[in-house]
């Protein structure tokens, strides 16, 4: 079942395989390869999905090896973490004392060791499924988390009773139980019921009760009841949903909150920081027992992390999960306080913890110094781009293609499109291009005239006189309130016709979550096919970010039609001169999209215009 | 007493006038050699003694250098990492690194090693050269205008030379200094960066006014043809030997 099973070094070379079939798997390898490791997205689940195979892998960081497994994507094996890490273990067994010097040139014979291992995860995973389901113990019942005297209540009586005289230990869970599944009415009225009971009295319990079970058995014993879908009905209920005519008890207003009219008047009041009337008391005791927690993780992490800091000066010690999590907690909170946004930070730091598990500290190392550099290795990695950027070269040959080079501009409302845009027509004239500006942004006041602006103050700065007589910068547009995928088409048109060696198009800002104009966004893209798709993005957002360009891919790979859409390829990051060392938005947005960052603005006049340095970006986040 | 005191001081004196010198200047050659020495060995120790294998992505560097250590040809993906192993020619030995060629990891990991390189060879793939040249060109560049690699020799390694569409290295030199000029004149276009360092203030190549060739940069070109599959690496071999 399993086709193909690997061992190679981190620098690329293959120590031993098991074929099961004919083909070549090396196009897979290397997609999880350049998809996943190198791309630092190498977090718990550690298994990658290809056209119709799926891999799973192992990091060995001690002897520097990769442990993967190929198989079909139908097929869902379970034993494959078991049978990985037995592998590593099997391996290390037999070939961990050759050194890494020799480790090249060995011949690995390990063959009948991995037969060995894979039947016995076979078997074991066969077992397991074949296995009756265990009967549980007294202690994990329900019915030892009922209290005699809830037992002896009568069945007749409805379940809010119940609630009241169970006393029931605290779930697993210390999150609100959300309304996830479809409740009947029944239950609902019981919820509200009960929350109203836990604000008005004071109760002893930290933490809400788990009334579902004895919601269960109570709705079970009363007998079988028709389900009541929440977004079903009948011909019946159409009288009640009935809402062309306003029934009489929604006329009245029953509860006027008179005492609003008159408070808005004059100032607007600041913003207030506190604001405790609205959270529930359930609420606030989650919120207590969370900081419990969490400042107990605090105090235990202290104690090993000082432990841990003596054990790892004096003797070579391998870093366990264990040991790694203060370390990397510290610099998660760091780079949060740096503006990265916190999901990317979390992962960022799950995916340091992957490559560093395992490993051998030297003796004079501290586990601080290591995850420090391994962060920084990998901040280099995300930042450092994984293609050739170079748009003049790409410009002049697609000017000696005879057709112009297309960039289309998007983004959210506000970060910079228009400015940035002047400013890359600036740099591309200085070097000796002819431009030809697209007002595709129809929607906002005053494009089209911003634009024309533009147009004409990069023209007398660069007279038609200076370049044999031909106008450097043009600007195609047709006003407002028109289609913008039709303008930018019959701009591309016309700069064909004219020899226009670049065509930059300005699109309107738009929210990602806003369907209609995403999908223009999309069509505008599909029709006009450009060369490169930047997405401006200005460096004071901070979890936003995510959201942004999660959104702005999601749609422009939804809504094109094509197998191969054509999504963000590049970024441009705007009010860089804004932030002085907060530098972590570059880092959200390079790891969601995978993409360089093409541009940075750094000001409001033509020469603000920088390429980013990879090494002072990262320097300034570790700071 | 005063004239006895007198004679005894100026002969004392005299005996610490001749006495002075001798020694003192014995004492202090002896140190200069001894610090002359220690600053040789110092030189040669820390000297250039690499050689890294360096080029794009699937050229066949992985492959090459499996070839030339252990006489093997395994399967090979991407590196995430560098492979360095000793090289064994005559009597002497040097260091052979393996850059990896991804994009990502690539400049990291040259600017460890390449301070102590002596030599540079850069792998390009025959067969998709024309495709990819200015990918190739780019990173040949990159690597021939760094102020570290300028007293480097730089061999590259035309390969996978055992395929029927391959170019040959006559072709691939023109292509690549045709390209080459190209990318010097777009390279000093470029923008400012952001906090700029000037300690690796890059170097425009060859001369300016002229097409950009070869011969005119201060490192030592050759191109040679190979194939790491049919293990035809003699004259790797043979460049190797010469450095050694």
């Amino acid at each position: 079942m399993l086709d193909f099973v690997v061992i190679f070094t981190k620098g690329g070379v293959v120590l031993w395989n098991s074929n099961a079939s004919s083909s070549s798997f090396a196009s897979c390898i290397n997609s999880l390869i350049r998809g996943v490791i190198l791309e630092e997205r190498n977090t718990e689940a550690k298994y990658f999905e290809e056209d119709h195979l799926a891999v799973q892998f192992k990091l060995d960081n001690e002897l520097d090896l990769v442990y993967a497994a190929v198989f079909q994507k139908v097929i869902k094996l379970t034993y494959l973490d078991g049978f990985l890490a037995d592998m590593q273990l099997a391996f290390k067994e037999k070939f961990g004392s050759i050194t890494s010097a020799e480790r090249l040139g060995e011949e690995y014979d390990f063959d009948r060791e991995y037969r060995r291992v894979l039947s016995a995860a076979e078997q074991a995973s066969a077992k397991q499924v074949k296995a009756p389901k265990a009967m549980r113990s007294f202690n994990e019942s329900q019915k030892s988390k009922k209290t005699v005297a809830s037992m002896l209540q009568d069945d007749k009586k409805t379940a809010e009773k119940r609630v009241n005289i169970q006393e029931s230990p605290p779930p697993p869970s210390t999150t609100y139980p959300s309304s996830s599944s479809p409740q009947s009415k029944q239950d609902i009225i019981a919820e509200s019921r009960r929350k109203m009971r836990e604000k008005l009295g004071s109760s002893k319990k930290t933490s809400p009760i788990d009334t579902k079970p004895t919601k269960a058995a109570a709705s079970e014993k009363a007998g079988k009841k028709p389900r009541v879908w929440d977004l079903g009905g009948n011909s019946k209920d159409a009288v009640l949903l009935d809402r062309s005519k306003d029934a009489p008890e929604d006329v009245q207003y029953q509860n006027i909150n008179s005492e609003l009219v008159g408070t808005m008047q004059g100032v607007i009041p600041d913003l207030d920081v506190e604001s405790e009337d609205e959270a529930e008391s359930s609420g606030n005791e989650d919120a207590e027992e969370e900081l419990v927690q969490s400042k107990t993780n605090k105090r235990s992490g202290g104690g090993g992390g000082l432990l841990s800091y003596f054990k790892g000066i004096v003797g070579a010690k391998t870093m366990s999960l264990a040991d790694l999590q203060p370390a990397l907690e510290k610099m998660r909170d760091h780079l949060i306080s740096k503006n990265v946004a916190s999901e990317i930070a979390g992962k960022l730091c799950d995916s340091v913890a992957t490559s560093l598990e395992g490993k051998q500290m030297g003796t004079f190392d501290s586990i601080a110094s290591q995850v420090k550099e391994a962060l920084t290795q990998s901040l280099v990695r995300i930042l450092s781009p994984k293609r050739r950027i170079d748009i003049i070269r790409d410009a002049l040959e697609s000017k000696r293609n005879g057709r112009p080079y297309t960039i289309i501009f998007c983004g959210v409302n506000g970060v910079g499109k228009s400015t940035n845009l002047a400013k890359i027509c600036f740099w591309l004239i200085e070097n000796d291009f002819n431009v030809l500006i697209a007002a595709c942004d129809t929607f906002r006041a005053g494009a089209v005239e911003q634009l024309r602006t533009h147009t004409r103050h990069l023209n007398a700065l660069h007279p038609a006189a200076k370049h044999d007589g031909r106008t450097m910068v043009q600007l195609y547009e047709k006003g407002y309130g028109k289609d913008a995928a039709g303008i930018a088409m019959e701009a591309i048109k016309f700069a064909n016709d004219t020899r226009v060696d670049v065509v930059l198009v300005d699109t309107a800002g738009r929210m990602q979550d806003n369907e209609p104009l995403m999908r223009s966004l999309s069509k505008l893209i599909k029709v006009n096919n450009p060369d490169l798709v930047l997405f401006v993005g200005e460096a004071l957002v901070g979890n936003e970010a995510v959201d942004q360009l999660v959104k702005f891919n999601q749609s422009l790979a939804d809504f094109s039609s094509n197998e191969n859409p054509h999504i963000i390829d590049g970024i441009v990051l705007t009010k860089f001169d804004t932030i002085d060392d907060k530098v972590g938005a570059a880092i959200s947005m390079t790891y969601i999209t995978g993409q360089p960052i093409v541009f940075v603005g750094t000001g409001q006049t033509y020469a603000d215009l920088k390429a980013i340095n990879v090494n002072a970006v990262v320097n300034s986040l570790m700071k | 007493m005063d004239k006895l005191n007198e004679n005894a001081r100026e002969r004392k004196q005299i005996k610490l006038g001749e006495i002075d010198t001798g020694p003192i200047l014995v004492a202090l050659l002896l140190g200069f050699i001894a610090v002359a020495i220690f600053v040789i060995l110092r030189r040669r120790s820390a000297g250039r003694k690499d050689f890294l294998l360096t080029g794009l992505s699937e050229s066949g560097k992985s492959a090459i250098f499996m070839q030339m250590l252990h006489g093997k040809f395994p399967t090979t993906f991407t590196s995430i990492k560098e492979n360095v192993g000793d090289y064994q020619a005559g009597g002497s030995s040097a260091r052979l690194v393996d850059i990896p060629g991804h994009y990502r990891v690539r400049d990291k990991c040259f600017e460890l090693y390449k301070h102590r390189a002596k030599g540079i060879v850069f792998v390009v793939d025959s067969v998709t050269v024309q495709k990819d040249i200015r990918d190739v060109a780019d990173s040949l560049y990159t690597i021939l205008a760094d102020s570290a690699t300028q007293p480097c020799s730089v061999l590259v390694l035309c390969n996978k030379q055992d395929q029927t569409t391959a170019k040959s290295s006559q072709v691939i030199k023109s292509l690549l200094e045709k390209e080459l000029n190209t990318v010097r004149d777009t390279r000093s276009r470029k923008l400012q960066s952001v906090g700029d360092d000037d300690v690796n203030k890059p170097i425009t190549l060859g001369k300016p006014g002229r097409d950009f060739e070869f011969s005119h940069i201060t490192q030592n070109v050759q191109f040679v043809e190979a194939s790491a599959k049919d293990s035809e690496l003699s004259p790797l071999t043979d460049w190797l030997a010469r450095l050694l």
